[in-house]
């Protein structure tokens, strides 16, 4: 592994796949060199380079044109910094093996990273004049100018390259990355879609190359890779793209394309997984319905159930969820489908029906499986808004859980359990940890409004549930602050910048000397700035830095009113 | 002298809360956080009309402003640190520096800045506006039109950047011909050469480069960064010679363009070679890093900041006031400019030691002068073309930055007579 590694950095990121491939494809199975190269392996592993150097030199003496024990000799000179050394060896070696691909690279590279620049025009001089006809000397020059950042040169040296040998496609690779380089993304598509056709394992460079496209060229990119015919490796690359770009849907909408065969599959499968890392969840359903149908899988359904509903779409994920169910048994129903299809039934404020599925599978459950089941389904008559119902599903799954009786307790406007329960559990999610906040700001035991602003949240009702925060601040004063955040940060979550913004000037007008000033002078001068009224939002964020110096908001502050004054870029 | 010091600065402490001092001080050492807008603030207090001085070399430059509630208020709104000072406390830091190599410089006036820059430049390419931008110093943005209408008689400071003002747009030509983006480059230039009556690029730019030579030679202040340094005086030497490729002017570059040269006319540099190869991503054997030449490209190392006497030497110690002496290297266009092509009477103001280039230079030039700091980008030492802005938000302490902004302040000192 180190070995590799070492050669990636020698080669430089770019170059580091397609070498190391090149590279172990040469090694012959047993190395020339014999015992002495093992024990050169050996003592490289150790790290112990002057050691190691000793036992390549014998290896290579023994065997000049073996390709592993030169590049082990390139690794340990270049850890002890003696890449001079290696020079005289592969000219030997070079001389000996002038078809030897391997040397020629080790050799540009080393030149290279020694910066005799002369001496590397002069060995890929010689390279092409040994081997004509031949693009690898032309490949690998240009590589080697690439990554050091001669992109003109480069260009100078494929165009060379192609008149020589009469072949695009043997340059494919390098002219793709060379025109992403020079910003010529369209150009860069096409030649990537070539190479990533004729060399799979090139997708991540393709991908990593493409990806900083700017905006206005990124459908001719698109255009570029999916002309016809379509290829699996240009979709693939396509979609990773589009996914880069922040457009998971239309990530999919390349990908479905495939025909559902194995190969699809697994790229499907591969890309929900990036969607669900991009939070793009009814996406990520999608290639996983896709993926389910071209092979069924309980886990891959129930995955695509959960997603939907992670994607607010519970009525999908309880349909999927029954399906699923009418084609597996009941035990792994119970196991791998129940609580999904328990929570989405709940989230479509259907607890009744949740109820019956769940008694349909309840003798497959374990005690423990039981009261994890009683709990969502407790949670699901919360949703309903019968929490007498809910605190029965509890007694009733025997389980012993203070959070869920806490948060019953508070739905009901019970402040005082809440607080009792709330306080002391483990859960650091920032659910309970906004609600303890809530519960230690007021003296009051009971709000039935603030009961039923947190019973909304819970609901899913989230502009609903602003709204019963700001009724429950009238009738809550020693908390009104928070509230009326709570209530803001809601309307914000949802995009209600008109809501939020008249509380934030509320708190900011009324409620000056509260925790929640700063915050809120903040968040409304965002707002304008968001609503173009950029001179407002720089009064209010010079009147917040200069009132509040000691917030920890103050540094925030500073850089949105650098943005507000397009004092620095805002693309960041 | 230290322990009077000390006493005087724990009494301002003493003072009570909201208190006025008669002064403020803006430390400019490791004490300030953030350098960068200490200079926007000192620059506005002299926009306002105020006065104020820089105590060259007092704790890494810094700057004495009156106590007002504005001076304040700005302080506080950018993060600037300041100190409050009363006469007792002046007096002791005055006492302070005049024990060592300090001086206290009056700065007067706020210059009116230019800034020639192409309208198709975004504003976050150019180190320089990114570091007005950031400080909050209002500037001018002016191109040929401006330059050939006789507008740089408005402004006391003009900044040039990455110009190529032997008119061959940096030789770009050969490897992004495609790019849409030079494309577009190109016809602007071109319809400006056209609008202004120029046969082609390279006369327009060369005319514009002896515009920008009779407003130094008149009085002006001007600072120039990357490849402007170079080709501002490759065109002014060149006035009369064809130094242009043909994909520029249609002829190809005069064979004996070295030796037609007219070094007089030029600023900074003297003797040198023109490259004349179009394919070859040089001007010159001006710059020493040659960072666009594979063979000729240099490593990046860090350069050192000279020491000049404050007192005696009061120019060109304002340009190196810095909290730091030695400073990475940045690649540019032009990245330093070779020792044995700088002109006799250059003042060399930071160089790599042992390196055959400097980095950063000035002189006088009739009655106005000039300064070159070779490189793009302080803070993005290897920049490439499509590179993402620098966001000076995050480099607020910025050394290399502070170096351009002692150019923008250095027109406001009113400057004393030598005082031999």
């Amino acid at each position: 592994m180190m070995r590799v590694a070492l050669l990636g950095a020698l080669a430089g990121m770019s170059i580091g796949v397609p070498l190391t491939v090149q590279a172990q494809g040469n090694t012959p199975t047993r190395p020339q060199g014999g015992e002495a190269y093992l024990r050169g392996e050996s003592l490289e592993d150790r790290s112990q380079y002057p050691e190691a150097a000793t036992a390549y030199r014998q290896a290579v003496s023994q065997a000049p044109t073996s390709v592993a024990a030169v590049l082990g000799l390139e690794r340990v000179y270049a850890q002890l910094g003696r890449l001079d050394s290696l020079l005289p060896v592969l000219d030997t070696a070079i001389a000996r093996a002038p078809r030897e691909t391997a040397f020629r690279i080790a050799q540009l590279r080393t030149l290279r990273t020694l910066g005799y620049s002369d001496r590397m025009r002069a060995a890929f001089e010689k390279w092409r004049h040994d081997v004509p006809n031949d693009p690898s000397p032309y490949r690998e020059f240009a590589r080697t100018l690439i990554d050091a950042g001669f992109t003109a040169s480069a260009d100078t040296v494929l165009r060379e390259g192609q008149d020589a040998t009469g072949s695009g496609r043997d340059f494919a690779y390098e002219l793709a990355q060379l025109r992403a380089a020079k910003g010529l993304w369209a150009p860069s598509a096409q030649s990537w879609r070539e190479a990533v056709a004729h060399n799979a394992y090139l997708d991540q460079a393709a991908i990593f190359a493409l990806a900083p496209t700017p905006d206005s060229v990124r459908d001719a990119v698109e255009r570029a890779l999916l002309a016809p015919p379509p290829t699996p490796q240009a979709l693939h690359v396509a979609a990773a793209l589009h996914l880069a770009w922040g457009a998971p849907r239309a990530a999919w909408e390349v990908l479905k394309t495939l025909r559902a065969d194995s190969a699809a599959v697994a790229v499907w499968l591969d890309f929900a997984s990036r969607a669900e890392e991009s939070e793009a969840w009814l996406v990520a359903r999608d290639a996983l319905v896709a993926a389910d149908a071209a092979r069924p899988d309980a886990r891959v359904a129930a995955r695509a159930a959960t997603d939907a509903l992670s994607g607010d779409d519970p009525a999908s994920a309880a349909a999927l969820a029954a399906n699923a169910e009418r084609t597996l048994d009941s035990a792994t129903v119970a196991r791998v489908l129940l609580p999904v299809h328990v929570r989405a039934l709940g989230a479509l404020g259907k607890p009744a029906d949740a109820q019956r599925v769940m008694e349909a599978y309840l003798p497959y459950l374990d005690p423990g499986q039981k009261a994890d089941a009683g709990r969502l389904l407790a949670m699901a008559w919360v949703r309903a808004g019968d929490l007498d119902r809910a605190r029965q599903m509890l007694t009733e799954s025997g389980g012993d859980d203070p959070a869920t009786e806490g948060w019953i307790a508070l739905y009901s406007g019970n402040l005082a359990g809440a607080r009792k329960a709330l306080r002391p559990a483990a859960d650091a999610s920032v659910e309970r940890l906004s609600a303890v906040a809530l519960l230690e700001r007021t003296r009051a035991d009971q709000s039935p409004d603030m009961g039923a602003a947190f019973l909304a949240l819970a609901r899913g009702d989230t502009l609903g549930a602003a709204a019963k925060f700001e009724q429950a601040a009238r009738t809550l004063p020693d908390a009104a602050s928070l509230l009326l955040a709570s209530a803001a940060r809601l309307y914000d979550a949802r995009n209600a910048d008109a809501q939020a913004a008249a509380i934030w000037k509320i708190i900011v007008t009324t409620m000056a000397t509260t925790p929640e000033a700063p915050e809120a002078e903040l968040s409304w001068a965002r707002s304008l700035r968001r609503g173009g009224h950029a001179a407002d939002a720089v009064t209010h964020l010079e009147h917040m830095i200069l009132t509040y110096p000691e917030s920890a908001l103050v540094p925030q502050a500073r850089r949105e009113l650098e943005l507000a004054r397009s004092a620095v870029p805002s693309t960041f | 002298m230290r322990l009077l010091r000390g006493i005087a600065l724990v009494l301002m402490m003493l003072l009570p809360a909201g208190a006025r001092a008669q002064h403020l001080l803006v430390p400019m050492d490791d004490d300030q956080s953030n350098h960068l807008k200490a200079y926007g603030l000192t620059y506005n207090a002299l926009k306002d009309g105020a006065k104020g001085e820089w105590l060259l070399n007092y704790r890494g430059g810094s700057f004495l402003l009156p106590d007002t509630p504005e001076i304040r208020r700005r302080a506080g709104l950018d993060g600037v640190s300041v100190q409050p000072v009363d006469d007792p406390a002046l007096a002791a830091i005055r006492s302070d520096m005049s024990g060592g190599n300090m001086d206290a410089i009056p700065l007067e006036k706020a210059p009116r800045i230019a800034v020639y820059t192409a309208p198709y430049t975004p504003p976050w390419d150019d180190a320089v506006i990114l570091a007005l931008r950031y400080a909050g110093i209002p500037y001018t943005p002016i191109w040929d039109e401006q330059v050939e209408h006789g507008d740089l008689a408005n402004f006391d400071w003009v900044h040039l950047f990455h110009e190529d003002f032997t008119g061959q747009l940096g030789k770009f030509y050969l490897a992004y011909r495609g790019a849409t983006w030079f494309q577009a480059m190109r016809q602007t230039n071109l319809d400006m050469a056209k609008k202004l009556g120029f046969a082609n690029l390279p006369a327009l730019k060369k005319d514009v480069a002896d515009k920008i030579r009779q407003y130094v030679s008149n009085g002006g202040f001007l600072f120039a960064m990357c490849g402007a340094t170079e080709t501002l005086d490759l065109a002014l030497a060149g006035a009369n010679v064809d130094i242009a490729s043909e994909f520029a002017d249609g002829t190809p570059m005069d064979p004996n363009a070295d030796a037609k040269m007219d070094w007089t006319r030029a600023l900074a540099f003297r003797g040198a070679h023109l490259e004349s190869s179009p394919y070859i991503n040089s001007m010159s054997d001006i710059d020493g890093h040659q960072a666009n030449v594979p063979g000729r490209r240099q490593p990046l190392g860090t350069f050192t900041l000279f020491a000049f006497s404050a007192k005696f030497d009061p120019v060109a110690s304002m340009l190196v006031q810095d909290h730091r002496n030695v400073i990475p290297d940045f690649y540019g266009v032009t990245t330093s400019f070779m020792r044995n092509r700088l002109k006799p009477g250059v003042t060399v103001l930071a160089d790599e030691p042992g390196a055959p280039w400097v980095k950063y230079i000035h002189g006088d030039y009739g009655k106005g002068s000039w300064t070159f700091l070779g490189g793009h980008d302080p803070e993005d030492p290897q920049h490439a073309i499509g590179n993402p802005p620098t966001d000076l938000s995050l480099h607020p302490n910025s050394p290399g930055y502070r170096l351009i902004l002692n150019n923008v302040l250095f027109p406001a000192a009113k400057k004393k007579p030598l005082k031999t």
